[in-house]
């Protein structure tokens, strides 16, 4: 049996949980940037506010305290989606996180009411052990599964665990009328070449041949049929591929021209690169950056320079990967031009130890140790402890988090505060 | 929900800093006997495995507030809570209690269950038909006198 456990409106339960006075009450996660409405309470659906709604188009209802809206707090979201994880390690033989909000647990080995009893225990204990509400599908494979968890999230009967067995007539009944968009794997494009075949339904799917699936759509269209009907032949990638290439861009926080301020952006998304790099165990032989003018500024000159710069032997020195920024930064740079966003990509990547066993080039790898004790130090203290060159708090690039929540679980000084009395803590922030 | 990369590798806030013993792992002298102890496996000790029983749902909080001096619990303290440790009387918790996050102990007071406080000022907070919501419990709390 295969269960998924995904948290219910992930990032606003987190906020929720250090900040539980925002129970019951509307509110919204932002994008970076505090761009648009990235997750929503259940109160905020129900006022109809739509995901990806700009941010600026809330702003009443926000003054106006009728809903509340946080700017992401990724460094929470991803420290509770550890916790979860390792909870859910701690209950389940086998566990593998899918998403930052949904885990797999593989329960070989229990039959139904097991497995049954186990999701129900389950969603209790992460609910009181970590204050996250989460729904639990269970079923016979990874896409019937995720259908479990859809119908758990959606109907109040199942009181957030549905099993689904792969042949009774609820399962039956519940196919034939989800549509097939729905279904794990199939998008809204697929969904529309589908519908021409006549397959509009999750059960059409899974009655559809799968030689005949395989032969005009794709092999995993033909296995997700399979998966329908109960046969297990979707693996999870249980250990993650080694990236080919890596990349940190954003977008700044107000848009600048100014070559500092650009140079400095592109300089900490190489470090950040870096970072990325080292974990996985890669060195890179390029960097290539770019910066953007904003689309969005028809009346202003548009410009979408970059620059890819060969490093001399393939390196993970963050030293190196910022002299080649350097050098990119010199070519790309135009005055008059005003830049709303800028990326480093490290490409061309190679295994650093195989590199290093073979005997044509040795790696510019002068100090790893250094490198080692920067990030350890990063890890242990929060990102961007130890950076190179100077960074200017108020730099254009920096992004906006206006409504940032705390890190309450990864910075000492950001700490949930409790009251010994009733209005202690607002006696000492007045007194502060 | 937007998948996002999780940068955050691991939740548990259990980095070993071990106290060495020191003289378990010396010479003795510069002789070249060796030593004594050196049969004794060397033993550390590692705080966070004395205060920290589930790293998983460990929270740290800092409490404010001078009404829980009484039972050690000063204004600016460290606090670790415990999700998973169940609530009983006695215990000192963390309580969500008229829309305030409140540290209190959780006991009988005219044989009805309280939050009090060890100050006189504040009496204890009545819990029946009052609307209180658990949100850990106190397994310790850590006092520095240096910064």
């Amino acid at each position: 049996m295969i269960g998924l456990v995904d948290a219910n409106n992930f990032y606003v339960s987190c906020e929720r949980v250090f900040q539980p006075t925002l129970e019951g009450k509307a509110v919204g996660v932002m994008s970076n940037n505090d761009g648009c409405v990235i997750a929503r309470s259940a109160e905020l659906k129900a006022m109809g506010i739509a995901m990806g709604t700009p941010a600026f188009q809330l702003e009443g209802l926000r003054r106006r305290g009728q809903i509340h809206l946080c700017s992401s707090n990724y460094e929470l979201y991803g420290d509770m989606s550890a916790r979860l994880a390792q909870l859910l390690r701690e209950a389940c033989p086998e566990v593998a996180p899918y998403s930052i909000d949904e885990m797999f647990i593989y329960l070989d080995g229990f039959d139904d009411a097991q497995c049954q009893a186990m999701g129900v225990a389950l969603r209790r204990r992460v609910r009181r052990y970590l204050g996250l509400p989460v729904c639990v599908g269970l079923a016979a494979t990874h896409t019937l599964a995720k259908l479990a968890n859809h119908v758990a999230k959606q109907q109040p009967y199942y009181q957030g665990v549905c099993l689904l067995a792969a042949h009774t007539a609820t399962t039956q009944a519940l196919l034939k009328q989800l549509p097939v968009s729905e279904v794990w794997g199939v998008g809204r494009r697929l969904a529309e070449q589908l519908a021409v075949s006549g397959i509009r339904t999750a059960w059409q799917l899974r009655e559809s041949d799968p030689r005949q699936l395989r032969k005009r759509f794709s092999v995993v269209l033909a296995r997700t049929a399979l998966e329908l009907r109960g046969t297990p032949c979707l693996e999870m990638n249980a250990v993650e591929q080694p990236r080919q290439r890596i990349m940190t861009s954003r977008s700044f926080g107000r848009a600048t021209g100014r070559k500092e301020e650009l140079h400095d952006a592109l300089r900490q998304h190489a470090q950040r690169s870096a970072e990325k790099l080292r974990q996985q165990g890669s060195l890179a032989r390029a960097v290539l950056m770019f910066l953007t003018t904003s689309r969005h500024r028809k009346d202003l000159p548009q410009l979408a320079p970059r620059a890819m710069i060969p490093l001399d032997a393939p390196t993970d020195d963050t030293r190196l990967i910022l002299q080649a920024v350097k050098e990119g930064m010199e070519q790309m740079y135009r005055p008059g031009y005003v830049f709303m966003k800028a990326g480093v990509m490290l490409v061309d990547l190679v295994d650093a130890q195989q590199y290093q066993l073979s005997l044509l080039a040795p790696p510019a790898k002068a100090h790893p140790h250094v490198m080692r004790a920067v990030d350890a130090i990063n890890q242990r203290m929060g990102q961007g402890t130890i950076h190179f060159g100077m960074r200017d708090p108020d730099a254009a690039w920096q992004l906006r988090c206006g409504h940032r929540s705390r890190r309450y679980t990864t910075r000492w000084n950001e700490l949930l505060e409790a009251g010994t009395h009733p209005g202690a803590i607002a006696a000492f922030t007045s007194h502060r | 929900m937007p998948s996002q990369p999780t940068a955050v590798a691991t939740a548990l806030p259990s980095t070993p800093l071990p106290l060495p013993f020191a003289s378990l792992s010396g010479r003795a002298g510069f002789s070249g006997f060796p030593s004594p102890a050196q049969d004794y496996e060397p033993r550390t000790l590692d705080l966070n495995t004395r205060l920290i029983k589930h790293p998983t749902q460990t929270f740290y909080l800092t409490a404010r507030g001078d009404s829980m001096e009484g039972w050690g619990i000063f204004d600016g303290d460290l606090l670790v809570v415990d999700r998973s440790v169940p609530p009983r009387l006695g215990r000192i918790v963390v309580a969500l209690f008229d829309q305030e996050l409140l540290i209190k102990r959780y006991a009988l007071y005219r044989g009805t269950p309280h939050l009090c406080s060890s100050h006189p000022h504040y009496p204890p907070l009545p819990l029946e038909e009052a609307e209180c919501q658990l949100w850990g419990v106190v397994r310790a709390v850590i006092h520095e006198y240096l910064p």
